[in-house]
């Protein structure tokens, strides 16, 4: 990673995601994956010990909700964004997804290097 | 020799993902990734595979590329086997998929592909001509049914329908006998008798009970 990249910290419980999401990470200009978690607690306890500056986050999540960790996230770390990933068309999304602080919602099959650049550039900055 | 796979997948991550899963795996040679129709059917024409891996919707139009390079494949090479993805249970992709036969297809949720154990067992029993229906798949065909009258599936008794329709979940023998308060040799008597009656005495078991399975939900609509 550059001193340059933004440091992610991508949260989904299978290992098969992460392990997506970090391909598409090591395509992407300018973004370095640091590290990952399996739970919504557990992301909580990473973002704390990593700083990342983007939170990849699932919404399905053992123990507390990709959203409710959202919410402890953005009130412990203002200038961690959180970007909600999942498999939920957008009419679907619960409504709590919309206010719990996240920079928005994506599809996990419209997850790739060009749209992570371009949420990325076009976000509320945060904090 | 190693499984000669196609990968064809327009999602980017689910792509990479299963990419990622295969080259881990000595027995399966991932030989071509596509991103589209034009681009599977292609590969299909060159890389000589054993197996496709296929979603259903890609461009260009986003519809049912997956089954239409499906028959394709069967015309160009009819012993390559198909590992179909799809997003959604949906029973006519399923049923279109499988009309002309059953040998070397499978149907999966695209969450499956997220269980390396599950997609690989799929990708080695299309390999040697074997059926893989996903019991989710099962489920939503069984539950979307009304029953027709003139089918072979008549000749059935009460009793064995209620068999049949607890294989049509994916059950096995053993959750059957006990769903139905029956020995499990009971069960396989019962099971033996509806493949008799429905003409499918030959094929492999678990062949057959994927055909019985399929002529039992062909009836529904």
């Amino acid at each position: 990673m550059t001193s340059r990249s933004v440091p992610v910290l991508i949260v989904d419980d299978q290992a098969f995601f992460r392990s997506a999401a970090r391909a598409v990470l090591a395509v992407t200009p300018g973004f370095a994956a640091v590290g990952e978690a399996g739970s919504g607690e557990e992301a909580v306890t990473r973002t704390d010990e990593l700083a990342p500056a983007l939170v990849l986050m699932d919404i399905h999540l053992p123990g507390i909700s990709g959203i409710e960790a959202t919410r402890r996230i953005r009130a412990t770390h203002p200038g961690t964004a959180v970007l909600l990933l999942s498999t939920y068309r957008v009419e679907d999304l619960p409504a709590e997804a919309r206010d719990c602080g996240a920079i928005g919602y994506l599809h996990k099959e419209d997850f790739e290097p060009e749209v992570l650049e371009r949420i990325w550039a076009e976000r509320e900055p945060v904090s | 020799m190693p499984i000669r796979v196609v990968l064809a997948e327009d999602s980017y991550l689910v792509r990479e993902g299963v990419r990622r899963l295969l080259e881990t795996e000595p027995d399966i040679d991932l030989v071509a990734v596509c991103e589209d129709y034009d681009s599977l059917l292609s590969a299909i024409g060159s890389a000589e595979p054993d197996v496709v891996l296929t979603d259903i919707r890609m461009p260009p139009t986003g519809t049912d590329e997956g089954i239409r390079a499906a028959e394709r494949l069967r015309q160009a090479r009819p012993a390559a086997g198909v590992v179909l993805l799809s997003q959604y249970a949906d029973p006519a992709y399923a049923l279109g998929f499988l009309e002309h036969g059953t040998e070397g297809r499978a149907y999966l949720l695209k969450e499956r592909v997220s269980d390396l154990d599950q997609l690989l067992a799929a990708i080695r029993e299309v390999a040697r001509g074997g059926s893989v229906i996903d019991p989710k798949v099962v489920e939503t065909l069984v539950a979307a049914k009304s029953r027709a009258v003139a089918s072979p599936l008549a000749r059935l008794t009460p009793r064995e329908r209620e068999v049949l329709a607890l294989l049509a979940e994916g059950r096995s023998n053993a959750a059957v006998a006990e769903a139905l308060v029956l020995s499990e040799r009971a069960v396989e008597k019962h099971i033996n008798s509806i493949f008799a009656k429905l003409g499918l005495p030959e094929a492999r078991d678990a062949h057959r009970r994927v055909k019985a399975v399929l002529l039992f939900l062909a009836e529904q609509d």
